[in-house]
């Protein structure tokens, strides 16, 4: 799976650090999925285009081979 | 975020000071006391001793393992599956290697040994893991 966070942050202006903090979860966690690493929860997930006031996919989007 | 079966994050110092405190009472007690000649019999000077220690490095270990972490989020929890799974194979994998080159006395030790193993594989993996994001993140500003 891929997201384009990096990108809406740098839209919104904030650091990873203000995204972690406003969906409730560590830096390193939204370090982890903006380099691919991690895939967050649905949950996680939602929240997190809740604060770019986006939907799901326009964050999330689904690769070849998933 | 919701944990269940952990431990609050300040039990990881009580476990660490269990574990730390056991060493000098070893270091004491093999100076005072005549280890060639233990007393037999259960909860004997030397038994009680013996459970004692060993209870004392166990349970240190165990609240170490399994205690919170400062931010608990379900990344955190992923690298605790992830590294007790790693962990039980790593274990499993060592145990079964050991039993094979070592001679049947000294199977007692290694079953005392493997009391400790699984938990200390668990530890250093799951801290590693935690290390290596940390560095990644903080690579990346």
């Amino acid at each position: 799976m891929k997201n384009n966070i990096r990108v809406e942050r740098a839209i919104k202006n904030i650091t990873q650090a203000d995204l972690a903090e406003q969906v409730g979860v560590s830096r390193q966690t939204i370090n982890t999925i903006e380099s691919n690493r991690y895939v967050p929860s649905t949950v996680l997930a939602l929240k997190i285009s809740r604060i770019f006031g986006k939907p799901l996919e326009e964050i999330f989007m689904l690769e070849e081979g998933d | 975020m919701k944990t269940r079966f952990l431990f609050p994050y300040w039990f990881r110092y009580l476990g660490l000071a269990c574990f730390l405190a056991h060493i000098p009472i070893m270091l004491f007690f093999k100076k005072y006391h005549n280890m060639d000649s233990p007393d037999t019999g259960l909860f004997t000077g030397s038994h009680v001793f013996f459970i004692f220690t060993t209870l004392m490095v166990t349970i240190g270990l165990f609240l170490f393992a399994f205690s919170k972490e400062k931010i608990e989020d379900e990344q955190i929890m992923q690298l605790r599956r992830d590294s007790l799974q790693w962990a039980v194979y790593f274990n499993y994998i060592v145990l079964i290697a050991t039993l094979i080159f070592t001679e049947h006395m000294e199977i007692g030790h290694i079953m005392m040994l493997n009391m400790w193993t699984l938990l200390l594989f668990f530890i250093f993996r799951f801290q590693w893991s935690i290390i290596r994001n940390n560095w990644s993140a903080k690579k990346e500003g």
